[in-house]
């Protein structure tokens, strides 16, 4: 007979455990939730381990069918890691607020990220302000449906369920051909004005690029 | 364009429903074992729901009583179902578990201060969220009650409900067992006292695994939905006084994200829709979403669950009609 209960939550356990252990979580939610996940990881396990110790005594040879589905799930989240198209997910969903978190104006430029260049933007739009500032950052290629792709970065509250972009306008080389969506990139550049349907707006002017692997840690709090 | 989308997802969106299943599946576990082991706590405490039958069985005061439960047992929407759950299987009264069920998930201490974090500049949001879950719980309620018990629980919960409630207050023939009926001789009647370590852990685990798999129905569901619908589908609406609400209702049921989150999430398009319609996101997810459609499952009868979504449905698009009609 094998005690099927036990056997599904320690499974389940060490799906959460292997998915704190091994950095998946930082695709997938948001960091506040993640001491979360490692506790429920370890309390499945011990209650797993507690049912094989204390058997209620009625066992089956069959699993049950929710068994069986947490079973099939649970190798299928094994073996299958996620590798979400940030772009896909960017295109479907509308712009974010990134609120005013850490906002400052001391920060020199070079060392501002894409989201504190887009919390600046958002709090102080006349482009004229950051006209000439250098730029340095990263982020993933969105495609645009009313012009050139920006350089984006998700922001995410929960989960990915609830990741939403930020991004910056970019003008690109023009010899190169615009880069592909979902493609990763360290830009360097300065801060320049362009007109955008009747108005004028800070775009990143690009003097370098080069392509970098997705970090690890691909969210933004 | 959207029939086109979900007929033929491309290899990037099915990657995408991947990821994001398993972000709502992972993070709503952690939650789920929290209710369950609520409930399991709630078991091993009163066996025999003794305590638990003292609450309240007045419509009104049973559902005021359990909506307030919400600030003792914080849990979302995932984990107060098991809780909801054993409070029926415990003999509570009806009222008393529905209000907790549909009023809970807002009206927990969590829930609020995430509300106010993501929205101090509306305070008529703060006031309105609760109050307005409040409501929903007791209109839902009052109009459950009119249907029989044997019309609104599953047969389990029935089954297991029956053994516990007083002789005076049901008929031995609707026992399924441990006196009378064709499965006396075959279960044995239940034990008097605590039960042991191990049936605890039996029960609970059965519990876990049996949500679990409903859960992950619900998740893979919602995922998939909500990456092949663009969102702009449902923002597009957003300054139309009934159609923002409607579009922003069908958005919180697909979402599905956890109440104590949702706030933020909605913060990231409050400016772009009406007031009601904002209202209408906070108020519907909490209660009802695909993900926890499915948990609803394993308490209330489909004609029961269909009544739930449509009351639930109506009481959210009227309130964010008149908040509408108040602000706009």
């Amino acid at each position: 007979m094998i005690p099927w209960p036990p056997l599904v939550l320690a499974v389940w356990g060490l799906v959460l455990l292997q998915a704190w252990g091994s950095g998946r979580l930082h695709v997938l939610l948001q960091p506040d939730f993640h001491a979360l996940v490692l506790v429920a990881g370890l309390v499945l396990v011990l209650l797993a381990l507690a049912g094989l110790r204390w058997p209620a005594g009625i066992s089956r040879r069959r699993p049950a069918p929710a068994a069986l589905v947490l079973l099939v799930t649970a190798a299928l989240v094994l073996a299958v890691p996620p590798r979400p198209s940030l772009s896909t997910l960017a295109a479907n969903r509308g712009a974010a607020d990134p609120g005013n978190d850490g906002l400052t104006f001391l920060l020199p430029p070079e060392q501002r990220t894409l989201t504190d260049w887009v919390r600046l933007l958002r709090q102080q739009p006349d482009p004229r302000l950051w006209q000439g500032e250098p730029v340095r950052v990263s982020g993933f290629v969105l495609a645009q449906p009313d012009g050139p792709p920006s350089l984006a970065r998700m922001m995410v509250r929960c989960c990915l369920a609830d990741a939403t972009p930020i991004s910056l306008p970019v003008r690109w080389p023009p010899k190169d051909p615009p880069p592909a969506p979902d493609r990763w990139l360290a830009v360097e550049g300065v801060m320049g004005v362009e007109r955008h349907q009747g108005e004028e707006r800070s775009v990143l002017l690009v003097r370098r690029l080069r392509s970098i692997a997705e970090p690890a840690r691909p969210l933004e709090p | 364009m959207v029939c086109l989308a979900l007929m033929q997802p491309s290899a990037e969106q099915l990657a995408t429903a991947w990821a994001i299943f398993q972000g709502l599946l992972v993070e709503a576990l952690p939650f789920l074992l929290i209710g369950v082991t609520l409930a399991t706590l709630a078991r091993a405490w009163d066996p025999r729901g003794r305590w638990l039958q003292r609450l309240p069985s007045g419509g009104v005061a049973g559902a005021l009583t359990g909506a307030l439960l919400g600030f003792a047992l914080p849990a979302c929407e995932c984990g107060n179902v098991p809780v909801a759950r054993r409070l029926l299987a415990s003999g509570a009264p009806l009222a008393a578990a529905f209000g907790f069920l549909f009023a809970a998930p807002v009206l927990n201490p969590i829930v609020l201060i995430a509300t106010w974090a993501a929205f101090p500049d509306r305070p008529w949001l703060l006031l309105l969220r609760p109050l307005g879950s409040l409501l929903i719980a007791l209109a839902v309620t009052a109009l459950l009650l009119l249907l029989p018990e044997s019309g609104l629980l599953t047969p389990d919960l029935l089954a297991e409900r029956r053994l516990v409630q007083p002789l005076g207050e049901v008929s031995l023939l609707e026992r399924r067992a441990g006196l009378l009926g064709p499965e006396a001789a075959l279960t044995p009647p239940a034990a008097p006292g605590p039960p042991a370590p191990a049936a605890l852990l039996d029960h609970g685990a059965r519990e876990f695994l049996e949500l679990g798999a409903l859960l992950v129905l619900g998740s893979g569901v919602a995922a998939l939905l909500q990456t092949l619908i663009p969102r702009d589908l449902f923002l597009a609406l957003g300054q139309a006084p009934t159609l923002s609400v409607l579009s922003l209702m069908l958005l919180a049921l697909l979402v599905s994200v956890c109440s104590s989150v949702d706030a933020f999430l909605a913060l990231g398009f409050a400016a772009q829709v009406t007031p009601g319609a904002l209202l209408a996101f906070l108020l519907l997810g909490p209660v009802i979403d695909l993900k926890s459609l499915s948990l609803f499952g394993r308490i209330l009868r489909p004609r029961a669950l269909a009544i739930t979504l449509a009351a639930v449905a109506l009481a959210v698009l009227i309130m964010g009609q008149w908040l509408n009609l108040a602000l706009l």
